[in-house]
């Protein structure tokens, strides 16, 4: 009797423990899957996060390794630095300059696009999406050309249509202090146009037929039919694209770079560039690059986070 | 969000017929060409440019199209500049970054869709949360870092830090969450385990999205900027981009543009030639995120 006993209990015992193995050895599979892009992602995201933090405590000699615990001073100084105040004005300038054009822009030839056409549709994308595949720093070669004051195309074809009377009489884009920092918008917008419009394209033609159909019989027109029915329908888009070209804008790097290099004057010299600019440029303060990037990064999060809190009231989901 | 399913293209590319050919097809035909032209055109510049002699490249008034065309502007890039050498870089440092994200993306999604595992939804929000991490919070420790490691100045540098992709991870979690779970029954009675469902089955099912992410991620590779700038030091290890730039702004005197164009469509070739091949994919793959996201 106590042998049948401890026998059933054994068998018990041991399919409890095959039942703890698979449940441990499917944990660890899944851990497994999982671990390249796990590690890849801590040691190269998260775990700056923390070093970035800890960088901009100190002093850091240029090419040394010398550090001198300061704590919050340098951030402390940077509230009263103007240059740092001037990159932040145009940081933000730059945000709004982007940002409204760029969506408006795409949304309305989304809404072009979206109309029903029996051919040539894939010409009219192709061209229109092309701007995708162009990377950040082409973009600023193409538009150096572009702005150029003596040979450019920009000027010249703002002197043929009456615009101006000569060459001369047109902006110098990328000299002058007023101006360098709208010729950097427009590349960017443009750069950021193609992706833009897919998105918008996606949304608008998301847009469920009926509501259009209704709204028809019941004798809308087209403006009105946009006011009412594609603009609050597109919102969730609109949402999107707000969330990823603000985030893009504040990061935006390589047309700067080659148009301008910050230039002149610092008129173009955004948040991004001056981090690069401290961290690997003449004397390099690496300290001081870290604490004015967390602060961007700072920014960019509570943006972020507002425009999370605010869409619960602005968004209209089908 | 809106009730479509996943495996339809969210972008409509399917030609409707209808009956007429109507004054509004006309005028809306000939306002997207227009808008198309005006949008491709720094494209179509830089295309043209590069085929005129230097002559008709500095010349005024400007012109589109090239009185005459001449490769002499691409042998000048090719040979003043090691223009090959940052192909040959940018081939492998973009090819072997878009291998390593699909590898490490097929595997985090598998476990992330399919497998089964404690905390799984946890450290899914995580991978998620490390896209609002800004590019310019990561990169001077990463700079320190790559550097300590040795590897500045090499493809090693260039690639091991975007080897993983929280991106890809996110766009293929969506696309293997829609194998039904009956395939994986199927093939864990017929004997078969995680491992050979994955490859045997998931993956082939799943070509399009990973097609798509495949050029998403060629493509967002190719064009990097900062990263290439600041790790590269040496012209043998610069990239298209980086060379582009320097090539640039060393030639600005002379006022040589035709090479610097040639320049550009060579940085811009391959890119161009994949949106061309697959645009539908790509397309594809971008509309599905501005909807899901």
């Amino acid at each position: 009797m106590p042998m049948q006993i401890s026998s059933i209990n054994l068998i018990l015992f041991s399919l409890h423990m095959t039942q703890f193995r698979n449940k441990i050895s499917s944990a660890l599979e899944g851990y497994l899957y999982l671990a390249p892009t796990l590690i890849g992602l801590s040691i190269f995201v998260f775990w700056p996060i923390y070093k970035s933090f800890t960088l901009s405590l100190n002093r850091i000699a240029p090419f040394g390794n010398q550090m001198r615990y300061v704590g919050l001073e340098t951030y402390a100084n940077l509230m009263t630095d103007a240059d740092y105040w001037n990159s932040v004005r145009v940081s933000l300038l730059f945000v709004l300059g982007t940002v409204p054009v760029g969506i408006i822009l795409a949304v309305l030839l989304a809404v072009a696009l979206a109309y029903p056409l029996n051919n040539l549709s894939w010409l009219h994308r192709t061209l229109i999406f092309v701007p995708i595949v162009i990377s950040s720093a082409v973009t600023g070669v193409l538009f150096r050309w572009i702005y150029h004051p003596v040979v450019g195309y920009l000027n010249y074809f703002m002197v043929q249509v009456g615009l101006f009377d000569r060459m001369q009489d047109a902006p110098n884009w990328l000299a002058t202090k007023d101006w360098a920092l709208i010729a950097v918008i427009m590349a960017v917008v443009w750069r950021q146009l193609g992706f833009n419009v897919i998105i918008a394209l996606a949304g608008v033609q998301n847009i469920d037929q009926s509501y259009y159909e209704a709204a028809q019989i019941d004798g809308a027109n087209l403006w009105h039919r946009i006011r009412h029915i594609t603009l609050p329908l597109l919102t969730p888009t609109l949402f999107f694209l707000l969330l990823i070209n603000i985030i893009y804008s504040f990061q935006a790097f390589g047309e700067i770079d080659v148009l301008t290099s910050g230039g002149p004057g610092r008129a173009t010299q955004t948040m991004v560039y001056d981090i690069y600019y401290d961290a690997f440029v003449g004397t390099p303060m690496r300290g001081l690059a870290s604490a004015k990037a967390y602060l961007l990064a700072l920014m960019v999060v509570i943006m972020s986070y507002i425009q999370f809190a605010t869409a619960q009231k602005q968004v209209h989901y089908q | 969000m809106a009730m479509i399913d996943s495996l339809d293209s969210p972008i409509d590319t399917t030609t409707k017929r209808k009956e007429r050919f109507t004054g509004t097809d006309l005028a809306v035909h000939i306002l997207l060409l227009g808008l198309g032209l005006v949008i491709a055109l720094p494209i179509f510049i830089a295309f043209f440019t590069s085929f005129k002699l230097p002559a008709q490249v500095a010349s005024f008034p400007p012109t589109v199209f090239p009185q005459e065309w001449t490769l002499q502007n691409y042998q000048a890039a090719w040979n003043s500049t090691p223009f090959g050498r940052f192909m040959l870089n940018s081939i492998v440092q973009s090819g072997l970054i878009t291998i390593g994200q699909v590898i490490f993306s097929i595997l985090a999604a598998y476990a992330f869709s399919i497998l089964v595992f404690p905390g799984r939804n946890l450290l899914f929000y995580i991978v998620l949360g490390s896209l609002m991490v800004p590019f310019e919070l990561t990169f001077i420790p990463n700079f320190i870092l790559v550097s300590e490691w040795g590897m500045a100045d090499s493809y090693q540098g260039l690639i091991v830090p975007f080897i993983a992709s929280a991106f890809g991870v996110f766009m293929l979690r969506q696309f293997f969450l829609t194998i039904p779970k009956e395939l994986h029954d199927a093939s864990k009675i017929d004997g078969a385990g995680n491992w050979r469902f994955l490859w045997k089955i998931v993956v082939p099912l799943s070509k399009a999205s990973i097609g798509a992410f495949s050029i998403f991620a060629f493509l967002n590779a190719w064009n990097q900027y900062l990263w290439p700038l600041v790790i590269t030091k040496t012209f043998e290890m610069r990239t298209l981009q980086i060379g582009i730039r320097f090539f640039m702004s060393n030639l600005e005197r002379g006022q040589e543009w035709g090479p610097v164009m040639a320049g550009s469509m060579i940085a811009l070739g391959p890119a161009l030639i994949a949106f061309l091949i697959a645009q539908r994919q790509l397309v594809q793959g971008i509309a599905m995120t501005g909807l899901k996201g």
